[in-house]
């Protein structure tokens, strides 16, 4: 019980502490939205029409930062994020992330699944089968592409497949000609536009879950309770699944909640290279047309989806490993 | 020294140290691999001439020298890579060494701090503070290390609570030795082989994402660097408009840095878990007599001994 | 590179969720029943309707969906193609006029004073007729609402009221408005009233702050889908223009940057193209016959001195830059060669070369056009102000963050002007803050392209005259170098009332002190990014028939090309 709460104590803490850096931090920072919308008008347009327009969203130029900032706390707690400042003038931010949100989640979440589950299987045969094949090529392989810069793998994808050869789009969620709903048009669609990205992200994230499974597994073979095991004269398979990949696999499994957290914000370059309109490149626009709001509603969403993959990580080991439980 | 010795055994570390040799002298003695000192310098050459012997890698779309571009590209890249990681170690080294030492109320703060940085979101917060602090190399850094810090802390955190105890330390304090002393000479040196890794580990991200916001022009525009030729390259459509190894070269040339500080890391990896290290052929034979001698198991027996 | 003239909106609002209702089991495309039927007028001989043209157009955003045409983020989507002006007004071809909505129009004789006639015949989308009291009630609720007024005219230009009667509708002003005559009769789209005056129609918001996401006006297109990422129209059944559009089918992609976008356009799948290509013959026109490219150069992107403080303010400094660059080499590596290089006079050449003072810039030694560097005489000039390279005059120029064509042409600037003891230093700065910085005069040297306008007046105006300027750590208007000239100003202020051909004197008299003071220093000429295929779509603009600006980012422009195109396989 004392565990959970002080999971939770940390949770509101962070979420407080990411919150007030956002709200700070791009006010701080030179430039604010009226500017930007004055500069976008290139002066022809009245700055004057343009602190009216802004004042009726809500945004008051010379409001005292301390008030604006706990109706800020109050705003993003009860979910009224208001609407978009310069990224789309007056549209509510809510249907802009929720718009964003299910390519974003669709596209790397289950990328990083897809990663996560093809790594460890790599990597338990490797780990098993020492100095096989896939043991001695892989891990230096793996070592170098998960070096890999993400962008510069997409660019190359970009231009073997869709510019050279016209085998797969670059860009775009979907065939934006095909009306969206259940056909198999559009879910075909969608698909082929999300494999060059996909490709990109397994290419440069799958190493890292092949090396740390590798390790863990070679670690828990050398444990008593292998040899235990194959004294008893359990079958091969049965030690490999059942004994070694089962134990090797929990540390991993943190790691995988942490990344599924960061699923939202680590999707920034991805949608910048591949044009996909997702969260990631609403954070970059909001970011360049220092829209607050969009930035601020943004960056709860990304804080939350950490801590939410967390928390949830935390009891899924309270619950699979018993160590972890007589520590709690 | 026998710990260098296994370095140097090792075919990982010895790879990775020599590219990052290569680097290093690309980044101090530009000079050695080519005689153009100021690559920067737009319309020296024709734009997009193709490999030739006077120009290795051909030209940009800017008319300057593909290859001594990306030899003067190297120092921006390593430096930041190399000052970020380094500051990023000393901060983690002082946050995690402190808390588990010093225990208590100051153990609860600095990890609270410690998992506040580690929880928030990285990389959009780099973007904001990037964007809006202009785009000089001093706040790159101080992004990458303000972020980069807090994995290590976490980490040195633990091992320094499980040396807490160790007789050595028992026997300094005992000595009457001051706190400082017992942290800087005893408590340190036993960790060198964590901090070096961690070193690693701060240096291969700050590669990655200082070039990520250089690639999306969110660096420091004044000095050539690999991740401001990719954001050139990328904006002048290199691949697609005749000179696509502008784009390929220093995308390579990011990826080998950063291979080499995690080549490094891995051999370090290896050379405290022996078990880690890739079987060789001979001993592999070996191995596998030993295991035909205590006649234990079939499965090792199975791997490729001939 | 992010460069567009006005930046438009982008977000995505409701996009799968509710259409997915729709949809069942076999795939549809967007329009694919209601496309191909004809309006059924075209009995006049004119082009039979077909075709689609597809934008390519780089926002940097996703649509949102919104077309309320007075806000500055969604003009882009809605002016002319939906909401028509009364006149439009050709800035290629001499201010040619061209009657939409008003069939003609007279002023009183001190110009403050304007009668529309409004076209008969006209009717709203939604079948309603569209009345002269449509156009009073559009410029009177930009005096209920000011946010909706964009150019300020019941403000700066002294609009004080806007009446109908009959067919005709009025607008009088406090003093001369005719150098306001674009703004109104051009740039403000005319709602309808019978909407637009019901609060319901706002949904409990301010007009300024509704997004209009299903827009009924009276041009030739309608709004059928929009997506987040597209928007399509389609032809208006009840357009008045007979046998118009012939284009039935008009795509609006959003891009979020340009190599999407540039890709699309060199692989046919887009027609219609807006922005810089680099390396334009390998990556677009060889690939293909079809594909063309004539991009009209509209106004200057020119260094702005600071007049006011600092080593700038010497004569003798602006004039040895303006001798050590070479500004054909700028225009060559910088632009790709597709932006020109300018002059000195400020005149853009060819666009208004009849405005050119050709005897006055030979003598001023700065060549008409290709300015090759003078290095030496720039030399001299800059060691007469007491600098040379071995005591460095240290200038930092702004610039903007992401365009990066400007970043080049300053490298090459940079290492030109390093020859002669000059050391710039580059400072790119947010959209925001540059122009903060600009407008205010806090900057040693500034990198910009002012608006420009239908004729040089426009641009020299904006830049010249000393109302459009205002002291150092006050916002300046448009004349950011803040020069002031009490006999520029009054030459600036005759043109209103002169007749053409005096005005073409005036506009050489001013631009001779351009030559003469050097206020800016031009470097290369702002162009009107086009590039198009026309295999199947005919009737572009081209330099013999300049009848638009041809870039579908300049509105009201684009709803004239759109009106001249046609699908050749549809003939």
């Amino acid at each position: 019980m004392r565990f959970i709460l002080r999971r939770v104590g940390m949770f509101v803490f962070t979420l407080w502490a990411a919150l007030t850096l956002n709200f700070f931090i791009p006010r701080f920072m030179p430039g604010n939205p009226l500017q930007d919308l004055v500069a976008r008008g290139r002066g022809k347009i009245s700055a004057q029409a343009m602190a009216d327009m802004l004042a009726s969203f809500g945004y008051k130029q010379n409001e005292n930062g301390f008030q604006q900032y706990f109706a800020y706390l109050g705003n993003m707690v009860t979910g009224n994020w208001g609407v978009s400042l310069t990224v789309a003038p007056g549209a509510p931010i809510r249907d802009m992330v929720l718009s964003a949100l299910p390519w974003t989640l669709g596209l790397i979440g289950v990328t990083t699944i897809l990663a996560f589950l093809a790594g460890t299987g790599i990597g338990i045969a490797a780990g098993w089968r020492r100095g096989g094949l896939v043991d001695s090529v892989l891990p230096t392989t793996f070592v170098i592409t998960t070096a890999l810069p993400y962008f510069v793998v997409g660019m190359l994808l970009i231009e073997v497949f869709s510019v050279t050869n016209h085998w797969l789009p670059n860009d775009y969620t979907y065939d934006y000609t095909i009306v969206p709903g259940f056909s198999p048009g559009f879910i075909g669609s969608i698909l082929q536009h999300a494999l060059l990205p996909a490709a990109a992200l397994m290419i440069t994230s799958v190493g890292g879950w092949i090396l740390t499974m590798r390790n863990n597994m070679i670690t828990t073979l050398a444990e008593d309770y292998i040899r235990m095991g194959r004294a008893k004269g359990l079958s091969n398979r049965k030690i490999m699944y059942g004994y070694a990949a089962r134990n090797a696999l929990l540390p991993n499994l943190s790691g995988f909640a942490m990344s599924l957290g960061f699923v939202l914000s680590g999707a920034v370059l991805v949608e910048w290279v591949f044009n996909y309109q997702g969260v990631g490149y609403l954070l970059l626009d909001a970011v360049d047309s220092a829209d607050y709001p969009l930035m601020q509603a943004l960056f709860l969403l990304y804080t939350v989806a950490v801590l939410v993959a967390i928390l949830a990580s935390d009891f899924l080991m309270l619950r699979l490993d018993p160590r972890a439980r007589a520590k709690g | 020294m026998k710990f260098l010795r296994s370095l140097l055994h090792n075919r990982k570390a010895v790879a990775g140290l020599l590219i990052l040799l290569l680097i290093v002298l690309m980044s101090y003695v530009p000079g050695l691999f080519t005689s153009n000192s100021n690559p920067d310098t737009l319309g020296q050459y024709d734009p997009q001439l193709p490999i030739s012997t006077a120009h290795l890698l051909g030209t940009t779309g800017l008319g300057q020298d593909t290859y001594s571009l990306l030899v003067y590209g190297a120092r921006q890249s390593l430096q930041i890579a190399v000052i970020a990681g380094f500051f990023a170690t000393v901060l983690s080294v002082l946050v995690g060494v402190t808390a588990a030492y010093l225990g208590g109320v100051v153990d609860d703060l600095l990890s609270m701090l410690t998992n506040v940085v580690l929880i928030i979101p990285t990389f959009p917060l780099i973007v904001i503070l990037a964007k809006y602090a202009g785009q000089s190399n001093t706040v790159m850094i101080a992004v990458l290390v303000a972020t980069g810090w807090s994995y290590g802390a976490n980490q040195l955190r633990a091992q320094a609570l499980s040396l807490r105890n160790r007789e050595f330390l028992e026997s300094a304090r005992v000595r009457g030795e001051r706190r400082s002393y017992i942290i800087c000479f005893e408590m340190l040196p036993t960790m060198s082989s964590l901090i070096v890794a961690n070193f690693l580990g701060a240096a291969l991200y700050s590669v990655g994402a200082a070039a990520g916001l250089q690639f999306l022009g969110l660096g420091d525009q004044s000095h050539d660097s690999w991740g401001q030729m990719l954001y050139w390259a990328q904006n002048r459509e290199a691949l697609e408009a005749g000179s696509p190894l502008w784009a390929i070269a220093p995308g390579v040339a990011i990826a080998v840095l950063g291979a080499s500080f995690a080549l490094i890391n891995y051999a370090f990896d290896e050379i405290g878990n022996p078990a880690l290290r890739p079987v060789r052929r001979k001993d592999l034979r070996a191995a596998a007599k030993a295991e035909k001698l205590r006649k234990e198991g079939t499965d090792h027996a199975l791997v490729d001994a001939a | 590179m992010r460069r567009t003239t006005v930046v438009a909106a982008g977000a995505a609002i409701g996009l799968a969720a509710t259409a997915a209702l729709a949809g069942c089991s076999s795939t549809q495309h967007v329009g694919g029943s209601s496309g191909g039927s004809s309006t059924g007028a075209s009995a006049t001989g004119a082009h039979k309707p077909g075709g689609v043209v597809t934008i390519s157009n780089e926002q940097g955003q996703t649509w949102s969906c919104a077309f309320n045409p007075f806000s500055p983020s969604y003009q882009l989507q809605s002016l002319g193609m939906i909401y028509e002006p009364l006149v439009y007004v050709d800035a290629l071809d001499n201010q040619k006029e061209t009657d939409m909505l008003a069939t003609g129009y007279t002023w009183n004789a001190d110009k403050t004073q304007i009668t529309f006639t409004v076209r008969p015949g006209v009717t709203w989308s939604d079948g309603k007729p569209f009345t002269a009291a449509d156009v009073a009630f559009t410029f009177n609720l930009l005096k209920q609402d000011p946010a909706l007024d964009l150019y300020s005219l019941w403000s700066a230009a002294g609009l004080t009221s806007a009446t109908a009667s009959g067919n005709t509708a009025v607008l009088t002003f406090k003093q001369n408005a005719q150098t306001y005559f674009y703004n109104f009769a051009d740039q403000v789209g005319i709602v309808p009233e019978h909407l637009w005056s019901e609060k319901s129609t706002f949904g409990g918001k301010s007009p300024d702050q509704w997004s209009d996401p299903t827009p009924v006006g009276t041009g030739p297109y309608e709004v059928n889908p929009c997506t987040a990422n597209n928007i399509q129209y389609t032809a208006n059944p009840h357009y008045w223009q007979p046998s118009e559009p012939a284009i039935q089918k008009v795509e609006y992609p959003a891009y979020l940057s340009n190599d999407p976008a540039n890709n699309d356009l060199a692989s046919g799948k887009d027609n219609w193209g807006n922005q810089f290509v680099p390396n334009i013959q390998s990556f677009y026109l060889s690939k293909s016959p079809s594909y063309h490219t004539w991009s009209p150069p509209v106004s200057n992107v020119a260094l702005f001195p600071n007049l006011k403080q600092g080593a700038t303010a010497t004569l003798a400094v602006r004039e040895a830059i303006s001798y050590a660059i070479d500004r054909t080499k700028i225009s060559d590596i910088g632009e790709n060669g597709q932006e020109p290089p300018a002059n000195q006079s400020g005149i853009i050449t060819p666009t208004f070369s009849q405005y050119q003072d050709v005897a006055n810039l030979q003598t001023s030694g700065y060549a008409t056009t290709a300015t090759s560097a003078n290095t030496q005489k720039a030399e001299s000039l800059l060691s007469g102000a007491g600098y040379s390279p071995a005591h460095p005059l240290n200038l930092t120029v702004i610039s903007i963050t992401g365009y990066t064509d400007w970043d080049a042409d300053l490298a090459v600037m940079k290492s030109e002007l390093a020859a002669i003891g000059i050391n710039l230093t580059v400072d790119d700065e947010t959209n925001g803050t540059y122009f903060s910085n600009l407008q205010n005069g806090t900057f040693q040297l500034a990198y910009y392209g002012e608006t420009g306008g239908p004729t040089p007046y426009t641009e020299l105006r904006e830049e010249l005259l000393s109302q459009n300027s205002a002291p150092i750590g006050q916002p300046a208007s448009t004349n950011y170098e803040r020069y002031s000239n009490p006999a520029v100003d009054s030459l600036l202020d005759q043109y209103a009332t002169a007749s053409a051909a005096s005005q073409i004197s005036i506009i050489q008299q001013v631009s001779d002190y351009m030559t003469k003071d050097l206020p800016i220093i031009p470097v290369v000429e702002n162009v009107d990014w086009f590039q198009y295929d026309d295999q199947d779509i005919k009737g572009w603009p081209t330099a013999s028939d300049p009848y638009a600006q041809p870039g579908p980012a300049i509105v009201p422009d684009m709803e004239q090309v759109l009106l001249h195109l046609y699908s050749a396989s549809a003939q």
